[in-house]
């Protein structure tokens, strides 16, 4: 999966054509690892455009920011990328006018071992949903895998899953890296911040840090695509996704297959309902 | 996989930390939410009718079932409660049509994540009970409350200054 010559010709195009102000892209590291994203605003860095297997990031995030607001924007996006391109639009955060998407359709990008990583192997939708024009071949929506690490858990006993999470809670610093580095997360003022204010209960305990991922993953709970930008971002290295994963899979088994972000104008598992809703655990 | 219910020599032992025991007398706090058109009013045709309930439960009036946010809930779990009973109207009465089809949605998928992270399951308890229903809230109160006792003190990611 290497677009970069053709990711190149495209941004020059768009340039040229005066289609665009700023072209969000990835750009190598000066380390062998992960792309780094960067924003383009002249045609003469157009050469420091790339995108092969290690562009990880999600780029969408980069949508809500001061700088690309209400400006033509051309953006590269892969499947779980257009996914969230989708649900920002919905929410009326972007503006599809504004945008020129480039979608890829995506085999997967690499970690940080050089192995595929865990949520392009389960992923449902590699090829990008929305876009103005595609890279590579589609190969079509694929079935819906429960993640292992959530499986794994799920058979684990209350006591040894409780200390599991326990041990994720105490080792948050409350960066909010995770909160930043989302592309949904797009609120100017986050409910979660109230638990750091120092009249109430001071700062970063295991409590605090409690509420704030519970609460945080339970705002994305419907509406989150599985980029994982959250846990790449995350400098304690915190398996977010468990919890994500965890609601993905609850909505999906209860709310007539619901995945976040494949269909236009759906926002969401929790803002419609059905009749037929399970009810069995309600006395 | 659910871990046994442990009881030893009397004393109640915390279901999700076996090292916390609180003694035999140990008396729960419950958070009721209950949505102002049925289930608050269902409970109070149960004190009106003078039908007796454990007075474990701390009641909250909120507009809608669907007012409960997770937050709420979680927020409960921190501070003082040891589990949390939310109750609204049954589906299809809603006093705004649709309010308890989109909490209960929510319910689902807060219950399960709770279990998930480390709650045991009878912590956090959703009801439907209507205006008329006054016994079948006192019947919910009790179970409620039974379940609690058995699970033990939740000592979980508490606040630390709330002694």
């Amino acid at each position: 999966m290497d677009y970069t010559k053709q990711i190149q010709e495209i941004a020059t195009k768009l340039f040229s054509d005066g289609k665009i102000d700023i072209f969000i892209g990835y750009r190598k590291n000066s380390f062998d690892d992960n792309q780094v994203p960067v924003l383009i605003t002249h045609p003469a860095d157009i050469s420091r455009l790339v995108f092969d297997d290690k562009s990880v990031f999600n780029l969408t995030n980069y949508l809500k920011f001061e700088n690309t607001r209400n400006k033509r924007v051309g953006i590269i996006v892969k499947g779980c990328d257009s996914r969230a391109l989708n649900m920002l639009m919905t929410e009326n955060q972007v503006k599809r006018q504004n945008l020129y998407v480039i979608g890829i359709c995506c085999t997967g990008v690499l970690n940080e071992q050089g192995e595929k990583a865990q949520n392009c192997l389960e992923c449902v939708m590699p090829d990008a949903v929305v876009y103005d024009e595609i890279l590579g071949t589609p190969s079509g929506k694929k079935e819906y895998i429960v993640n292992a690490d959530v499986k794994t858990l799920a058979a684990q006993g209350l006591v040894e899953r409780g200390e599991y999470f326990q041990d994720i809670f105490e080792n948050c610093i409350r960066c909010n890296a995770c909160r930043h580095s989302c592309p949904l997360c797009y609120c100017e003022k986050c409910c979660i911040d109230q638990e750091t204010s120092a009249l109430y209960n001071g700062a970063n305990t295991v409590s605090s840090a409690f509420h704030a991922l519970m609460t945080w993953s339970l705002h994305l709970a419907g509406r989150c695509v599985d980029c994982r930008n959250c846990e790449k971002a995350c400098p304690s290295h915190l398996p977010l996704h468990l919890l994500h994963k965890q609601n993905e899979m609850v909505i999906y088994e209860n709310f007539q297959h619901h995945l976040a972000g494949m269909e236009k104008d759906d926002r969401g598992a929790f803002y419609k309902y059905s009749l037929s809703d399970p009810d069995d655990f309600i006395l | 996989m659910e871990t046994q219910i442990k009881e030893t020599q009397g004393n109640v032992v915390s279901i999700e930390n076996p090292g916390i025991i609180a003694p035999a007398d140990w008396q729960p706090v419950i958070m009721g939410i209950l949505c102002n058109w049925c289930s608050y009013a269902g409970s109070d045709l149960t004190g009106t009718s003078r039908t007796q309930y454990p007075p474990n439960i701390r009641i909250i009036r909120v507009p809608c079932s669907s007012r409960v946010d997770p937050w709420f809930i979680i927020k409960s779990l921190q501070t003082t409660a040891d589990g949390v009973l939310v109750s609204g109207c049954h589906p299809g009465d809603c006093h705004y049509i649709a309010g308890n089809y989109y909490a209960r949605r929510r319910f689902l998928v807060i219950k399960k994540l709770l279990n998930f992270v480390g709650y045991h399951e009878n912590r956090v308890q959703f009801s439907w009970v209507s205006a008329a229903e006054g016994p079948k809230f006192a019947k919910v109160v009790q179970k409620v409350t039974d379940d609690i006792k058995k699970l033990g003190p939740l000592h979980k990611y508490k606040k630390e200054n709330l002694k």
